[in-house]
């Protein structure tokens, strides 16, 4: 095997491995649960009440999975912005935590359709991951 | 006819339907069934007890056409919100007692709405229907003086006994907050009529080609421009042609020289000072459920200048336009989207208002797009109350 082609299949044993990760992660929370990840954390979340739609407030159920080695999520925070006008929500979410790993975001709204970005900032004792997950709005 | 022309009379018209149906792209048919279909269903309003109650619908009608809830007993609320005007006054601003500093809306359609006012300072439609009763330049009342009418008024305190289930009490805000609810009641019951584009749009929804070739050609024009290049569908969204929320498209703010209407960003401070809000002990919301957006809402610098982007539905009806009615024409209207200063705007990134620079004929167009959602003759569908007279 030549070295780009391990190197392909290095990456793709990567993504496995994180895409293995993020199936596992909130499948508690039920159908239509959405999936992002960053290096040390998955997020999984399950938008209430769903599908999303245009000037309706919605909370998101939310599980944080920390992958092998990272610490245990201990708060976290949510947003969204439409990057391509660089302007975020009309409104700022609220976050109780739920125990285990799980939170609720509440007060979200979505006031155009269009491609949105989610932000979720995994806090934990050794320090802040920002997750960004596009969401495309129709 | 015979066979052959009806064949080809037939085919004809089945390519010009076909032709009509493929105007629309994927993305474009999405965004244009996501305006409707009309009306969309509604339940009532949680905060307010007398929201589609009968009795109070018809009691609402009565405080909505009568002089005596203003200070010099000459100005009803139906004084700038004419039936026949589309429940609007014609005027570049509202003239009450004095002449207020912005245009006056339609109130069809309110009951839709999740914010209320150019500046969206109530979160509620009973708070908003308040605001004009005690605004000095519109009727100029105190919550005293409202209660003390009522009270001393047979026919209103009958109905208000027939809404509420109890004669007018003694705290005169709760007085207040009554006639409030009950104008609400009454509002929410304006809803505008089926148009010739909800005619097009639910014939796209079902392939129907024949249905979608009746709409005018010039019509259709102007839609693709709104679900398109003009990007008009991102806050006209959904059914109302509104997305209830507020945005900054360049038009001026200065109500006289050295007086500045500072829009939503006053509108925000004015809903977290009112006693009428959504949080406050007035609703009858015990979910709380109703005041997620006032719980949530956020202040910012870029509020300034932003206004509430308002529904289109009957829109060529209701001119002039724009929150100080500086447009006095449809035409006039789309041509600012045509010509905005983006310097005014300050967008930092991609600019969602910028100057289209439209060609006269896509004016047109557009302008024949807006008119379809009016019906012709019969801008509204107010449901009729039958309650028997109230003395």
């Amino acid at each position: 095997m030549t070295p780009r082609a391990r190197f392909v299949v290095g990456l793709a044993l990567v993504g496995m491995h994180g895409g293995a990760a993020a199936q596992g992660c909130g499948d508690a929370l039920g159908k239509n649960v959405a999936r992002g990840e960053s290096k040390r954390y998955v997020v999984a979340w399950r938008a209430d009440p769903g599908p999303i739609v245009v000037s309706r407030h919605f909370a998101l159920d939310i599980v944080v999975c920390p992958k092998s080695g990272a610490t245990p999520a201990q708060s976290l925070a949510v947003d969204a912005t439409m990057p391509a006008h660089r302007h975020g929500m009309n409104y700022r979410s609220t976050i109780t935590a739920m125990g285990a790993g799980r939170f609720r975001a509440e007060g979200l709204m979505f006031h155009m359709p269009g491609a949105w970005e989610f932000a979720f900032d995994v806090v934990a004792a050794d320090g802040t991951e920002r997750i960004r997950v596009p969401y495309e709005l129709q | 006819m015979s066979l052959a022309r009806y064949v080809v009379a037939w085919g004809a018209l089945a390519l010009a339907s076909l032709a009509h149906a493929q105007a629309l792209d994927a993305v474009e048919r999405a965004r244009v069934l996501a305006h409707g279909p009309w009306p969309p269903p509604w339940s009532g309003d949680p905060s307010n007890r007398a929201s589609a109650q009968r009795g109070a619908i018809a009691f609402g009608e009565r405080l909505f056409f009568d002089t005596r809830l203003s200070k010099n007993g000459l100005v009803s609320c139906a004084a700038c919100h004419q039936p026949k005007k589309t429940w609007t006054d014609g005027h570049e601003r509202g003239i009450g007692l004095g002449v207020a500093d912005r245009n006056t809306p339609t109130i069809a359609n309110v009951r839709y709405a999740h914010w209320f006012g150019w500046d969206g300072s109530n979160d509620n439609l009973w708070a908003q229907s308040i605001r004009p009763i005690l605004e000095p330049r519109e009727m100029g009342m105190t919550p005293e003086a409202v209660a003390s009418v009522v009270r001393g008024t047979s026919m209103f305190s009958c109905h208000y006994r027939r809404a509420f289930g109890r004669a007018p009490p003694a705290d005169d805000v709760a007085v207040l907050v009554g006639v409030g609810k009950a104008l609400a009641a009454f509002q929410e019951t304006i809803v505008t009529a089926r148009t010739p584009f909800d005619d097009f749009r639910d014939a796209l929804a079902r392939n129907d080609a024949s249905a979608i070739s009746r709409y005018p050609a010039s019509a259709l024009r102007g839609l693709k421009l709104f679900v398109g290049r003009g990007q008009c569908h991102a806050c006209h969204a959904g059914p109302a042609f509104t997305n209830g929320e507020f945005s900054d498209i360049g038009v001026g703010f200065f109500v006289a020289q050295g007086k500045v209407d500072a829009g939503r960003h006053e509108g925000i401070r004015r809903l977290r000072e009112s006693p009428y809000n959504l949080l406050g002990r007035w609703t009858d919301d015990a979910s709380g459920r109703t005041a997620t957006g006032t719980r949530h809402v956020t202040l910012e610098h870029r509020n300034f200048g932003e206004f509430k982007v308002p529904g289109l539905r009957s829109v060529a009806e209701t001119a002039p336009y724009m929150h100080n009615g500086s447009a006095k024409t449809l035409r006039d209207a789309v041509r600012h989207y045509s010509e905005v200063d983006p310097d005014r705007v300050h967008a930092d990134g991609e600019p969602l208002i910028k100057a289209l620079k439209l060609t006269d004929a896509e004016i047109d167009d557009l302008v024949a797009f807006l008119v379809t959602l009016s019906a012709p003759g019969q801008n509204f569908r107010r449901e009729q109350t039958v309650e028997p007279d109230c003395d």
